[in-house]
């Protein structure tokens, strides 16, 4: 075996990790708020990245500007959501939430049609060059989403455990009643959640689309994985979506290189139905409510 | 200080409570008994803005709270602590407790002497503060879940159920912090199961049977009622 590759690989799989990991961050934090699969999470991927492609490839503006805008306007969209859609359906079956979440997700994604249409688009990089890790080449861009993800990781956490207004989201997500009952005010709490998770999509959109593309699609196959990781990492689970994110991240880069391209993404799939049928639980399930 | 009138709540068309009205002056300690569905936890959910009521008024002071959000009405001195007790499992006794002084978080010196005197009150909390509340016994989390409630700085505190599936020993414990902090000048309405230990601690007792309250009067009178004797005391 050949170990530049096998380095090589190990860093495929940490930069798609990252990404999955960003994106299952804000979908289990949701989960924990509003008790159902927030589907429409993989527009906000989508739409931070035509944000980013719009300040930086229209505006002519700078990439960590376009960043920067894409979070932003993502965490606000992300709000209006919880306002306009989610809110409003708190006394509703699940069921109502979730085909308003489906809902929601076609009807970002034909925005974003109706406005760039359907061709691919490019966002370039911010630094194009490469650097050498271990005997291999690692272009800047795949450091900087491998960087970011951990910083972003980092300050989550610090945020939910040593914060009071993290301890709100924790509070809520372990036991709503209990939090109402000590004054945590639920339409606050559903908003900061909300605004954090279309920021953390977004930050991961903007970070991956130098390294892959922009389509009204892009969305879709990420938020399927990011599922899978949310399941696999325990609902609700914050450290089991990034354990989530990574194993999947791995499995693929592994899988495609080992195994085949063609079927990288048929195994994170294959992934979820062995270790749910071994763990039906998840990897780590989130204490009981 | 807290005044229910003609309260009245539905949950879809079953009628959970019926034009309840009870009031708790200053200072008092009432106990409201009631067998399981008849209507206990309803009213204090009602009370804490967690139902919205069909129609009636629930007045604190001269505050209207119906219609108000339950964190508002946490801000305006009614705390509860809830049947089941709703502690945050995965978090420490601390951060519970902590979090139980949410609505004063710009005070935390403030909450330093009430942590202490919930320390005080259950020594064993001091001892367990940095374990996950999820780990702690029964008896230990409902001290938790008084203790979050007494953080919130209350003028009345509701208490549902407290001593609901503890050892004898720590219900005795339990209803006894409950009459000290009772006695500290806390306005308290508890519900209870447990009518005879209740109502030795009590200055006055309301009985709720489906959703309507049927029996009003001095502990006393109540525990010499053959009826209440029967229903919930079994003696």
């Amino acid at each position: 075996m050949n170990l530049s590759l096998f380095v090589q690989q190990i860093l495929n799989g940490l930069t798609l990790g990252s990404v999955y990991a960003l994106v299952a961050l804000g979908l289990t934090l949701v989960y924990g708020i509003l008790h159902i699969p927030n589907f429409s999470h993989g527009a906000l991927f989508t739409a931070g990245a035509y944000v980013a492609f719009f300040i930086v490839g229209s505006l002519g503006a700078n990439y960590w500007v376009g960043l920067i805008g894409a979070a932003l306007a993502t965490a606000a969209i992300a709000m209006l959501s919880e306002r306009l859609v989610f809110s409003r359906l708190r006394d509703s079956p699940p069921l109502h939430d979730m085909i308003a979440a489906i809902g929601l997700l076609l009807f970002i994604e034909a925005v974003a049609h109706a406005i760039w249409g359907a061709d691919f688009r490019r966002l370039a990089p911010p630094y194009p060059g490469i650097m050498r890790v271990a005997g291999t080449v690692l272009p800047i861009q795949r450091a900087l989403i491998i960087a970011g993800a951990i910083g972003l990781m980092v300050a989550l956490h610090l945020f939910l455990r040593r914060t009071v207004t993290g301890s709100t989201i924790v509070a809520m997500a372990q036991n709503r009643e209990g939090a109402s009952l000590v004054g945590i005010d639920l339409t606050r709490v559903s908003l900061i959640t909300f605004a954090i998770s279309g920021a953390l999509a977004a930050i991961a959109a903007v970070l991956f689309a130098p390294i892959n593309l922009i389509s009204p699609g892009m969305g879709n196959l990420v938020i399927l994985k990011a599922f899978v990781i949310i399941i696999l990492g325990g609902m609700g689970s914050v450290p089991g979506a990034i354990l989530g994110g990574m194993i999947i991240g791995f499995a693929e880069s592994f899988g495609a290189f080992y195994i085949s391209t063609d079927l990288k993404d048929i195994i994170a799939f294959a992934l979820l139905v062995a270790i749910l049928s071994l763990r039906p639980q998840g990897l780590f399930p989130a204490p009981a409510r | 200080m807290l005044r229910c009138e003609g309260a009245t709540l539905d949950y879809g068309s079953y009628r959970a409570l019926s034009g309840v009205s009870i009031h708790v002056d200053k200072g008092e300690l009432v106990v409201m008994l009631g067998a399981n569905g008849a209507g206990k936890s309803s009213l204090f959910l009602a009370i804490s803005g967690l139902r919205k009521l069909k129609a009636g008024s629930i007045r604190l002071g001269e505050h209207e709270l119906a219609g108000r959000k339950p964190s508002q009405i946490v801000a305006d001195g009614l705390v509860q602590c809830p049947e089941g007790r709703k502690l945050f499992p995965g978090m420490s006794v601390l951060k519970n407790l902590m979090l139980g002084a949410y609505v004063h978080r710009n005070d935390p010196e403030g909450s330093k002497p009430i942590l202490e005197h919930v320390f005080a009150m259950f020594p064993i909390l001091r001892e367990k503060q940095h374990d996950t509340a999820g780990s702690l016994s029964g008896g230990q989390q409902q001290m938790v879940a008084i203790g979050r409630a007494l953080m919130g700085r209350p003028k009345v505190l509701l208490l549902d159920e407290p001593s609901l599936g503890l050892a004898p020993l720590v219900v005795k414990q339990v209803l006894a912090a409950v009459k000290a902090i009772n006695e500290a000048g806390t306005t308290v309405l508890l519900a209870e199961q447990n009518a005879f230990a209740a109502l030795k601690i009590a200055h006055r007792a309301y009985v709720i049977e489906n959703g309507h309250i049927v029996m009003e009067g001095h502990p006393d009178t109540l525990m010499g009622d053959e009826r209440i004797r029967k229903a919930y005391i079994g003696a």
